[in-house]
């Protein structure tokens, strides 16, 4: 493209040709979701098979391990995936803003739990579970309904589902045993993170 | 009838205000791929839209590598839409 005056039927042929350029739908990639569905998947696996054999809830603190590994990861991956596409657009920057708000508030939420632990030693971790099991699905159902694409509206619906029941059963006092729920819990992150992680990532390869 | 902006109406300069238009931030690269454009050329119509304020450059450090970021400012917005006004003035649109 060179610098040279337009006429004005050229000016609108400028403007429609950038803005189908730009419109070309960047699906972006679904490797951040599969990083935390698949951390989340064998975290749970591992503590469940520790508890299981040891009987000592001192590996619950093991849940800790998700955001401290997956949040340092995740901003890695985001500025590598954003020097490869080169611009970001207004709903890359939403999602993004909705996910990080999810994520500071997990922080807050575990220092007051960690809070009333250690001052009134109220025992309050099930919130950060139950939170995390509504959030986290709203926030994936809102960034599937911004960019448009229902892998992630349908795992945030299912997602939501799952944290539901839990708080149902929370709520009316079902204990949450490890032979129905892990393996509920560990779905909830298939279906959440796995599956549509797999499926951007086929849709942006196949877009190439 | 609206005069036409002499700074917009260049295909180059054009190109770059409609591409940040339907972005939030585009960099050097992409803004060079889309426009397919020489980066001396394009360097030179990103000083210039930048010099009028119309858009906002930002030069820093990806990992190892350079990098300059584009993004459109308040005032380039006006000034895309009133050329766009102008332009439909022109063509009767």
């Amino acid at each position: 493209m060179e610098e040279r005056k337009l006429t004005e039927k050229e000016s609108l042929e400028v403007i429609t040709s950038m803005i189908a350029r730009t419109k070309a739908r960047y699906f972006g990639s679904g490797n951040i979701l599969c990083m935390w569905g698949y951390l989340a998947v064998f975290e749970s696996i591992l503590i469940w098979i520790l508890l299981a054999y040891t009987h000592q809830n001192v590996w619950n603190w093991l849940w800790f391990a998700i955001p401290v590994i997956g949040m340092p990861v995740t901003f890695v991956m985001r500025r590598r995936e954003k020097r490869t596409y080169g611009a970001v657009t207004y709903s890359d920057k939403i999602t993004s803003r909705l996910w990080s708000i999810f994520g500071i508030s997990e922080i807050v939420l575990t220092l007051i739990c960690l809070g009333f632990s250690l001052i009134g030693g109220i025992k309050c971790w099930t919130a950060m579970l139950v939170y995390t099991l509504i959030a986290a699905p709203v926030a994936e159902i809102a960034q599937g309904m911004i960019v448009k694409e229902k892998s992630l509206t349908w795992g945030g619906i299912v997602g939501l589902a799952v944290g539901m029941v839990t708080v149902c059963c929370v709520v009316g006092n079902i204990p949450l045993l490890a032979k129905w729920f892990m393996p509920l819990f560990i779905l909830f992150w298939v279906v959440m993170m796995i599956v549509p992680g797999h499926i951007i990532n086929h849709k942006t390869k196949h877009q190439k | 009838m609206k005069e036409l902006n002499p700074l917009l109406h260049s295909q180059l300069r054009l190109a770059i205000m409609s591409i940040l238009m339907n972005v939030e931030e585009a960099d050097f690269v992409y803004l060079k791929e889309k426009t397919e454009s020489t980066a001396g050329n394009l360097s030179v119509q990103i000083d210039k839209l930048s010099s009028a304020g119309y858009i906002a450059v930002e030069k820093g450090m990806s990992g190892n590598r350079p990098r300059t970021s584009c993004s459109i400012t308040a005032e380039g917005i006006k000034a895309f839409e009133e050329y766009v006004d102008a332009l439909k003035s022109y063509l009767n649109l």
